[in-house]
């Protein structure tokens, strides 16, 4: 239960050619989420989710403006689910676990039950390797969870599955946080999905800035088939026609 | 979760097919092998009946003879005269080349720095190599360790260099978002991914290191595997001298393949799994 406070942010990054303009990842973002909220962020690719996700994890520093993300007035602890899995191919599954936590072997309980989480408890002493790439993410979702963090940072990490495992994954992400209730910020281009699990859809447009901002007020567990579901994806499906992104420039 | 089921029936029978065809391959592989050798000593044979003489080129088996004679002599403590060396050469260009490929992957300006020499020092013959130890160190032990050293070295250092730079940004990433410091993340992610690199940069270079470990042993030393080859040739015993080179493409053979390959097997493991994402 973090509390995040993002003011004025800016991020540019130095121009990829010579005499190019410097790319502006994020133009002027301002956010404020506390609580046990799910909030999804969407909007069309090279609009800043992952960059502004890298910058609240410490990973990338801003341009200008600050981040401030707290648990009770200390630094708060965090998880984070890549696009890609970001698993270390020469440790095993458990090992790769006990790598992002501080506790060593005592953290193997814990580790375990997360795992167990996401139905992976018989990898153990798999190498990355040996799983599919569905496989690969559970393990990076358990290893997100297992730090027990007061924010949980998820970039598309569905993107690359099919459709049938992304949505296994999907019932089984409410599932895990209906158990732990934390604050998550949750990465997407898929609105659908940000509707089924969110109860805030912050829309950015091109240029890295708010371009909407949604509550959605239905019960956990949603189901995708809920038709309360369906036409709420459907009346926002509508809204984002109202952006017209224009296409990422070369 | 039947998806998963499936997933790892499939995986098993994938892995049994690749291991039928792995032990055909390793079988055909074997019987080329021998094959090879068997071409090789023929030929041999034939050429020296032809020479007619066993000074200028003798017969695979009176070079045989002189191969048994040598095993139940002195070979193991020539041998292991000129092992040393190389190792301790190797060991040298090791301990200089992992900190110098270091720098050169890290920054761009030691990069530029270092790059000419490396590569000025690893496109020199090893003869020059072995003349300079010797011109240095007279006839010692030194001479081959340095020689075996400055060869080796710039293939350690560009290989740690590729390594470095190879080293996969997003695996750093996740460690900084979950709070890794700098030590954790060059203990888990740098030198896991690096070493692969020093080890195919000491595979590259241990032939050459061990021809020119032998070649300053053949103007440099009192003792090894080269010392062993001028004195044959000067008492003009040609058998001795094939026997001597023979030895010494066996071992390096048999420690290439047997130690340094096993050795990587057991280090890389991980490895055998990896696929290209
Ligand atoms: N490390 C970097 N160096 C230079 N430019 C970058 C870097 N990271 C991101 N960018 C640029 O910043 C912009 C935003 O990138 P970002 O990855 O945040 O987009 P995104 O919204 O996550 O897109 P997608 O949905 O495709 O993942 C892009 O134009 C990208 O080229
Ligand atoms: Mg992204």
């Amino acid at each position: 239960m973090a509390q995040v406070i993002i003011n004025r942010l800016k991020k540019t990054f130095p121009p990829p050619t010579k005499d190019g303009d410097p790319v502006v990842a994020i133009g002027d973002i301002s956010l404020e989420v506390e609580g046990n909220v799910f909030v999804s962020i969407v909007g069309p690719s090279g609009c800043g989710k992952s960059t502004l996700l890298n910058i609240l994890s410490g990973v990338e520093t801003p341009t200008s403006g600050t981040v401030s993300v707290t648990e009770g007035g200390r630094a708060a602890h965090l998880g984070y689910v890549f696009q890609d899995a970001r698993l270390l191919p020469w440790r095993t599954v458990m090992d790769n676990m006990l790598y992002v936590r501080d506790d060593g072997d005592a953290g193997e309980t814990k580790a375990t039950r997360y795992l167990d989480m996401v139905g992976l408890s018989h990898t153990h002493d798999m190498f990355p390797g040996q799983l599919s790439g569905g496989m690969q993410q559970r393990v990076g979702i358990a290893r997100a969870f297992s730090v027990e963090p007061d924010l949980l940072l998820m970039d598309e990490p569905f993107s690359h599955l099919d459709a049938i495992t992304a949505r296994s994954l999907r019932d089984h992400l409410q599932e895990l946080w209906s158990a732990t209730r934390k604050t998550v910020l949750f990465v997407t281009h898929d609105v659908v999905e940000a509707v089924q699990l969110s109860d805030r859809i912050i829309v950015l447009a091109p240029g890295g800035r708010i371009f909407d901002d949604i509550s959605i007020d239905l019960p956990h567990p949603r189901r995708a088939t809920d038709p309360k579901v369906a036409t709420l994806q459907a009346e926002i499906l509508g809204r984002f026609e109202e952006m017209h992104p224009a296409p990422a420039t070369a | 979760m039947t998806d998963t089921v499936a997933e790892s029936i499939q995986g098993d029978l994938g892995q049994a097919n690749v291991l039928r065809t792995a032990a055909g391959a390793r079988r055909r592989r074997y019987v080329l092998v021998v094959l090879g050798w068997l071409v090789f000593i023929g030929l041999w044979w034939l050429l020296a009946l032809w020479v007619g003489s066993e000074a200028r080129l003798p017969s695979p088996g009176r070079v045989f003879q002189e191969i048994v004679a040598i095993l139940q002599e002195d070979f193991w403590a020539q041998f292991w005269a000129s092992i040393v060396r190389v190792v301790a050469g190797f060991f040298a260009a090791v301990l200089i080349g992992t900190p110098v490929g270091l720098l050169m992957g890290r920054s761009k300006y030691w990069s530029n720095f270092l790059q000419s020499p490396v590569v000025v020092a690893g496109s020199i013959p090893g003869l020059t190599y072995a003349v300079m130890a010797f011109v240095v160190f007279g006839i010692s032990f030194w001479g081959p360790v340095l020689a075996v050293g400055l060869i080796a070295m710039p293939y350690v250092a560009i290989n740690v260099a590729e390594g470095v730079r190879g080293v996969d940004r997003r695996l750093v990433d996740m460690s900084t978002a979950y709070g890794r410091n700098e030590r954790q993340v060059f203990r888990h992610v740098v030198i896991p991914s690096v070493l692969p690199f020093v080890f195919a940069g000491v595979r590259l270079s241990f032939s050459l290191a061990w021809k020119v470990g032998t070649l300053t042993e053949v103007f440099g030393s009192s003792k090894g595997i080269g010392f062993q080859i001028r004195r044959n040739y000067q008492l003009f015993n040609m058998p001795g001298v094939i026997a001597w080179v023979l030895l010494f493409v066996l071992f390096m053979l048999l420690i290439e393949r047997f130690i340094l390959v096993r050795l990587e097997r057991r280090l890389f493991r991980w490895r055998q799994w990896e696929r290209e994402t």
